[in-house]
């Protein structure tokens, strides 16, 4: 599914978020969004299924498009529009129940009753996020019990398994070891052939490994947009040369 | 001898440290004498026949069961009020309300309901629910009375219970396509859940010594058969006790079942706030 963003203007009170941006996210590929703290972009990240809604005050200009639709017509519904851009936290976030429960979570509130069902499709979820050999035999187990790295390939598989078409990364390997870090990559390495995956990061190193494209954000502006490659080895703009040359020093 | 200047104010720390220590212990002190005091003299008294028969002889013989009963009836009465109106004016404070300005408003009147006295709650309970309701001197208008005096704690525990759930639980949720009401009832209440429960607890530890409340609403000064309506006056474990503390046919021989009778009860709120503790502690973990 694809992406796109028109003439996009964020407001968190006066304070202009982001600013005139505009950008189209192909289906089945992966992009990332790098930038300073407090570019916007995780803010834009989240604009993609409605998460600012939950903070007082803010405002937005311009349209946010998901499949061809304009997700912030008045006739779209928030929870049927996060049925189908999921996420993933920054920090790991599992609900206080059971490892089989968080990942069925998903699919009780949309109204799934079938026991069959749940169970089938929290095996291949969590099959697609890696964790399925780890877990299988602990399911009813606290989420809580599971390390940092598997509580967050558990709430990737939480998100798959209400088949999402797209899945939105917001800084998901930022709280974990090298080790969880290089699990959940390869993971989304292997989502892009079934969704359309973006991820903010503040690894740069991360982003010209995993993704396809690269946005650069800096003080709420898109800098520049390219494919990966042409953003980490010869950027047009000067400022995406002096922020990827200058973290490396 | 040469004096060192730096012990001068050693000691002065010392010993402010403990009289801070010895009044923080004086008041555990305070707890035994009182618990000490009450059983020595009311042990006696507690038995079989004690617990489970009612008064006899104008009170100075029997037990207190139906007493027992009636404050059983009317804590399950006062919850049955107070539970889903302050769980539910809970989760509107914390889960709902955008406007902080309302929501301080309400929580001030909330903290003074809780500062009324409750000998007010009494007289508002008997003249709106006795007479202006014809609910009459009975176990429902104790309940709704009691109820009204145990709101404050409920909305107040419930409200906190809700604020310690992460918001990353709510957004989680949220994120899987989840309406808000689903969300706080099948994340949020669940995780909240001991928390609204130990305040239930507290609240009914509170309610069970209330006296002035159901003075004039419920309490019966006698009544030797247990209630079978809602309509029906009911004897109570404190009121039971100021009766036959003040007001018996013979004061000294009754002495000692108002002592016992302060055991019941006094087990019945330590009991409670036992229970609040364990579970706590249990959950939290």
């Amino acid at each position: 599914m694809k992406l796109e963003a028109k003439n996009v203007n964020f407001f968190y009170g006066d304070f202009h978020a982001l600013k005139d941006i505009n950008m189209q996210i192909d289906s089945n590929s992966v992009t990332a969004f790098i930038g300073p703290s407090g570019c916007g972009k995780s803010t834009f990240l989240r604009l993609f299924n409605r998460m600012n809604d939950l903070i007082d005050g803010t405002h937005l200009d311009g349209e946010c498009i998901v499949g061809g639709q304009n997700i912030y017509d008045k006739s779209v519904s928030v929870d049927e529009l996060r049925k189908t851009v999921g996420m993933v936290f920054q920090k790991p976030n599992p609900f206080p129940k059971s490892i089989f429960e968080n990942v069925a979570y998903g699919l009780r509130v949309n109204g799934v009753k079938d026991k069959k069902i749940i169970a089938e499709t929290v095996e291949k979820s969590l099959k697609q996020a890696a964790l399925w050999e780890e877990v299988k035999d602990k399911l009813k187990k606290s989420a809580f019990e599971l390390s940092g790295g598997q509580q967050q390939r558990l709430c990737i598989a939480r998100a798959l398994a209400i088949s999402p078409s797209v899945l939105l990364m917001d800084e998901p390997a930022s709280a974990l070891d090298p080790i969880s870090t290089s699990k959940i990559e390869e993971l989304i390495f292997e989502l892009k052939h079934d969704y359309t995956v973006v991820i903010v990061t503040h690894n740069m190193q991360q982003a010209a490994r995993v993704s396809d494209k690269t946005g650069f954000f800096m003080l709420g502006e898109l800098i520049e947009f390219n494919d990966t490659k042409k953003i980490f080895l010869s950027p047009d703009k000067e400022q995406t040369q002096n922020y990827i040359t200058g973290r490396f020093g | 001898m040469q004096k060192n200047k730096f012990t001068g104010k050693r000691a002065n720390q010392a010993i402010f440290f403990s009289l801070f220590r010895l009044m923080s212990y004086l008041v555990v002190g305070i707890l035994f004498c009182i618990i000490g005091f009450i059983v020595i003299r009311g042990i006696g008294v507690i038995n079989w026949e004690f617990l489970t028969s009612a008064p006899k002889d104008g009170m100075t013989k029997g037990g207190i069961f139906p007493a027992i009963i009636g404050t059983f009836y009317l804590v399950i009465g006062s919850m049955l009020v107070a539970f889903p109106i302050g769980v539910m004016s809970g989760i509107y404070m914390n889960e709902y309300a955008t406007n902080k300005h309302i929501v301080r408003v309400i929580r001030v009147m909330t903290n003074n309901l809780g500062g009324i006295p409750s000998i007010v709650f009494g007289l508002f309970g008997m003249s709106l629910f006795v007479n202006k309701l014809h609910f009459g001197d009975s176990l429902l208008a104790g309940s709704f009375t009691l109820g009204l005096l145990a709101l404050p704690l409920i909305i107040r525990v419930t409200e906190e219970a809700l604020k310690a759930i992460p918001d990353t639980y709510r957004q989680g949720s949220l994120a899987l396509g989840a309406t808000k009401l689903t969300t706080i009832r099948r994340v949020i209440l669940p995780a909240a859940f001991p928390n609204v429960m130990t305040g239930l607890i507290l609240s009914i530890g509170r309610v069970s010594g209330e006296t002035a409340p159901i003075l004039f609403t419920a309490a019966a000064y006698f009544l030797p058969h247990l209630p079978t309506s809602v309509f029906d006056q009911v004897m109570a474990l404190p009121y039971h006790l100021y009766v036959i503390a003040t007001s018996g046919t013979d004061l000294e021989a009754t002495r000692p079942m108002a002592y016992g009778t302060a055991i019941v009860l006094i087990a019945i709120v330590l009991i409670m706030n036992l229970l609040a503790n364990l579970l706590r502690r249990r959950f939290s973990k």
